[in-house]
């Protein structure tokens, strides 16, 4: 079913992205345009799309997507990146940095309050040291000033 | 000659050796810095990437600007889109606190003409210093059927032979422009050949794959000193002092429209407080006064235009050169 | 020989107190750098440019020239341990090295890699001492048709690299050249797949899509399964390589030396197309392709030397005729002017000093990495043994900073994200995201080079058999490609 679903996706990525590269224009007066290429590698996502779709699935086992809790684990990872995509630019490198870590420590793999406080603070530090000060590289700061 | 390194471990250890900064400016500097300004390090953004004329250019400058005000800079490269990213990130999002000094040139103003798609103007970022001036140069192959010709010479033979001669160009930008401007002038054809930047081009000439290359003099001046490339013609008003037998565009070909050049200046996002954007303008300035910065200057090849070296009104000068270029947009209909 | 007295003129320079210590000073910069994924050799050389000012012109140009080859030893630490890539060159290390790590291998994995970066390091560098000039003769005669060709063959190198079924793994490689056309076109300047977003102006950062699809798509892959413990499946043995290991390691070392060293030489080649080539070669010529992508050693060994080797190959075009071929090299050019020097053909005569002193920083800096790298292999191989719920936390930090610290844009981020989520979606779906990547990195340049080509020439595609390199290159990649099918249709097996 997923491999269904992707193949349709295939298939309407590659359409969109032929027309799309029609518009750019195919060729020119000295060659290739900027649409030719584009053009040439979005027809073959379509047609191979188009191929997976009818050749017979050869996979013994269905892919495992996870469930509960594995599900949970692999939303909370990527929850915590967004969250920290999010925060980096308001709250600074220390703090977005800090709070995803807690997230992740916490929500994700359930250590303890103590050592996740402990662990994500050390690490932030530690980071902030080694491309601040090590590399001359500082980090974003939040609205406190670091 | 060496000299004795003053690093510390691993940190940056920038060391401010009391540079021989007249005591004026430095006094000025005194009185113009703000309470509590600069806390953290400025940035000075270089929208190209590292190591390239710009950067070289913009770090210079921020050792410079360290020396005369003590303050920390880093250099921060923004890549992408030819600049176009860097640009309109100084131009929208940078925070006008003062913080962020943008070393730019004037191919930001086609960006604001051509591309930024009414985003931003060039108008958002306000100029404060002058930095330097580069010109594009045409140099032609040492070996091969068009060694010897002068720029007059070719532009015949492009004429009799049209779409044969083979240009380095950069797509989209002055190097096109200028070969734009001699074929409507003079009914010439050149056959350009796309390059990421002119030095590409110019190693490319002297691998025997284009005719002609245009670039800078840092670009070319390796393969000029072993004798691989031979310059042409210089865009700019007035012959360069350190190639004094070549002659300009305007002398050979007549006129006074070929003038190309980098301008190269520093600016501020607009709304940054006037008394760190005076601060700011007049640590640049205290840099530009520095003969160590001047003499490094001049060994890239690059020049100061008097106009804009004794400005009163630098937002205005440049501004003039601004509006001449988006002229020339227009007259060649890549603006209404 | 001159160039034996000229490089004993360099050893003398080289071999003071100040300019060693510069010298291992930018090794261990370089090896941290590489460790830390994200952060590469160019944002670690371009932080600490401002520090050369102040330095001589040896001391500064050794010192960033070590953070070069540096990282490239250091690069393949994570790449091993954790299978996420400290920099775009050491990826297809992740491949098999990974797998190797897993198995208690680790330390063979780490040795091998230490040791034939040495290899290759070193004998990139006496090829460079002896025929510098003439290879520097040849390069710059590359011109784009010749660049297209060697672009054919990487990519049909490139196939070689694909495990299981060949129309996903076209339906990748084409995947990697759109995702490569998001930006501006550099032949006409015009914007392709941007729709209006500034961000999309500069395309998508390789680091960023290489972070994503190998570390963070690790980091969700490996979440799902383990609660507790760690990345091991076996106890840690071999903390170094057995002599099995050796001889199933010194061909692939050798033949990476050159490939990569060859394909330094170029522009637009450098280390990390010399790492995929070597690996899609070292597979296309071993007689048990099978075992590659489960713990062949042949698969680091190779790769490993040819991004070595490229890191001396690069030099060449720099240092005899002041073109730089990549970003890293361009910032060494910026350097070199920087410090007043003009690179350029005649550099090599008119500093000889500085030309030679580099020349042998390069060996000097690649026996401090062996040296530096070879007795932490067994502390690195301790590392698998953290459990990995306190691991990935600390490793996705890194992996943030490292992809932040390139452009310093919240972008980058969210490209790395999206990458991560996709990469773990389609590697259960079983599709192989090395070829994107490879696609990703190799297309543009193809692209560039063959409408380049196109335009010079008079007679339209005929340029491409008219030069006599491009047209072998071409003819090899054909050969390549005939083989290929002709093995599928023996080796009937394999799912579609």
């Amino acid at each position: 079913m997923f491999e269904r679903v992707l193949n349709a996706f295939w298939i309407l990525l590659g359409a969109a992205a032929a027309a799309y590269a029609w518009t750019l224009g195919l060729v020119g007066p000295s060659g290739p345009e900027s649409g030719f290429f584009p053009l040439i590698a979005a027809l073959i996502v379509m047609g191979m799309g188009v191929a997976l779709m009818l050749a017979p699935s050869q996979r013994a086992t269905a892919p495992e997507f996870p469930r509960s809790a594995a599900l949970h684990r692999v939303l909370g990872v990527v929850a915590g990146l967004a969250l920290m995509a999010v925060a980096l630019p308001y709250l600074g490198f220390a703090v977005a940095g800090a709070l995803t870590m807690l997230v992740l420590l916490r929500m994700v793999e359930r250590v303890s309050w103590t050592g996740s406080v402990a662990l994500a603070l050390g690490s932030v530090v530690v980071v902030m040291w080694l491309f601040g000060n090590v590399l001359g590289m500082p980090l974003p700061r939040g609205p406190w000033g670091w | 000659m060496t000299r004795t390194a003053l690093v510390l471990g691993l940190l940056a250890a920038l060391c401010h050796p009391a540079a021989a900064q007249s005591g004026d400016a430095k006094a000025e500097l005194a009185r113009l810095k703000p309470k509590d300004f600069p806390s953290q390090p400025i940035e000075f953004t270089v929208v190209y990437p590292a190591g390239g004329g710009m950067d070289v250019a913009a770090r210079l400058l921020a050792k410079h600007v360290e020396q005369a005000s003590g303050d920390r800079i880093i250099v921060n490269n923004r890549t992408g889109g030819a600049g176009m990213v860097g640009h309109a990130y100084l131009a929208t999002q940078a925070k006008p606190d003062g913080y962020t000094v943008g070393v730019l040139a004037n191919l930001m103003w086609g960006d604001a003409m051509l591309r930024a798609q009414g985003r931003w103007a060039y108008t958002d970022l306000e100029p404060i210093a002058y930095v330097n001036t580069d010109a594009l140069t045409w140099v032609g192959p040492t070996e091969g059927p068009y060694k010897g010709m002068s720029l007059k010479q070719i532009v015949q033979a492009a004429k009799d032979k049209p779409g044969t001669i083979r240009v380095a160009t950069v797509p989209g930008s002055m190097w096109d422009y200028i070969i734009e401007q001699i074929e409507a002038n003079s009914g010439a054809k050149f056959l350009r050949v796309p390059f990421q930047g002119g030095g590409a081009g110019i190693a490319a000439l002297v691998g025997g794959n284009v005719d002609l290359a245009q670039g800078f003099y840092s670009e070319f001046r390796g393969y000029l000193d072993a004798n691989k490339v031979a310059p042409l013609a210089v865009a700019a008003t007035s012959r360069m002092d350190f190639l004094k037998d070549m002659p300009t565009f305007n002398e050979t070909l007549g006129g006074n429209e070929y003038t190309w050049q980098v301008i190269r200046f520093a600016v501020v996002p607009k709304g940054t407080p006037a008394d760190r954007k005076a601060y700011l303008a007049a640590s640049v300035r205290a840099a530009m006064h520095d003969p160590e910065l001047v003499a490094e200057y001049k060994k890239t090849g690059a020049f100061f235009d008097p106009k804009l070296a004794n400005s009163s009104d630098l937002a205005k000068d440049l501004g003039d050169y601004a509006e001449a270029e988006r002229a020339f947009y227009q007259k060649t209909g890549r603006l209404k | 020989m001159e160039a034996l007295s000229n490089l004993a003129a360099g050893f003398g320079v080289i071999l003071t107190p100040q300019n060693l210590y510069f010298c291992f000073l930018g090794s261990l910069i370089g090896t941290l750098v590489g460790v830390l994924p994200g952060l590469g050799p160019l944002a670690a050389m371009a932080l600490l440019l401002p520090v050369t000012f102040t330095l001589t012109p040896v001391a500064g140009m050794v010192m960033l020239a070590s953070i070069f080859y540096g990282a490239m030893y250091g690069g393949s630490t994570t790449s091993v341990l954790l299978n996420i890539p400290g920099e775009a060159a050491s990826v297809v290390t992740c491949i098999d090295g990974h797998q190797m790590a897993r198995q208690g291998r680790a330390g063979a994995a780490l040795g091998i890699a230490a040791i034939g970066s040495f290899l290759a390091g070193t004998v990139g560098i006496i090829v460079m001492t002896f025929c510098a000039p003439a290879i520097s003769a040849i390069a710059i005669r590359f011109g784009p048709p010749e660049n297209f060709g060697l672009m054919v063959l990487g990519l049909v190198c490139t196939l070689y690299m694909i495990t299981g079924s060949p129309l996903k793994g076209a339906l990748m490689i084409a995947l990697g050249f759109l995702g490569a056309a998001i930006g501006i076109d550099v032949v006409n300047g015009k914007e392709r797949f941007t729709f209006g977003s500034i961000n999309l102006t500069g395309g998508l950062d390789l680091l960023a899509v290489v972070i994503g699809l190998f570390g963070v798509t690790e980091v969700l892959a490996n979440v799902e399964r383990l609660v507790h413990g760690s990345l091991l499946t076996g106890r840690i043995r071999n903390l170094w390589p057995t002599l099995d290991d050796w001889r199933a390691s010194w061909r692939p070392i050798v033949r990476g030396s050159g490939l990569g060293f060859i394909l330094g030489l170029v522009p637009g080649g450098g280390p990390v197309t010399a790492s995929f080539m070597s690996y899609a070669l070292e597979k296309r010529l071993s007689d048990t392709p099978q075992r590659f992508g489960k713990g062949a050693i042949e698969g680091v060994a190779g790769p490993e030397s040819a991004n070595n080797a490229a890191v001396a190959g690069s030099m060449i075009p720099i240092l005899s005729l002041g073109i730089p071929g990549n970003p890293v090299t361009a910032l060494l050019l910026g350097a070199l002017i920087i410090q007043g020097i003009q690179p350029g053909p005649l550099f090599m005569t008119q500093r000889p000093d500085l030309f030679w002193a580099i020349v042998a920083s390069m060996y000097v800096g690649n026996l401090f990495l062996l040296v530096l790298n070879l007795p932490l292999v067994g502390l690195w191989a301790q590392l698998l043994r953290v459990p990995y719920h306190i691991l990935f936390p600390v490793v996705l930090l890194l992996c943030v900073v490292g992809t932040y610290s390139a452009n310093k844009n919240v972008f980058d981020l969210w490209v790395m994200l999206g990458f991560g989520v996709a990469g773990y979606v389609l590697r259960k779906l079983e599709y192989d995201l090395a070829p994107f990547v490879i696609a990703f990195v190799l297309a543009p340049l193809m692209e560039q080079s063959l409408r380049q080509a196109l335009v010079m020439s008079p007679d339209g595609a005929m340029i491409l058999l008219q030069r006599p390199i491009t047209a072998v290159l071409l003819a090899v990649s054909a050969v390549l490609v005939a083989l290929m099918f002709r093995r599928q249709s023996t080796h009937r097996g394999g799912d579609l």
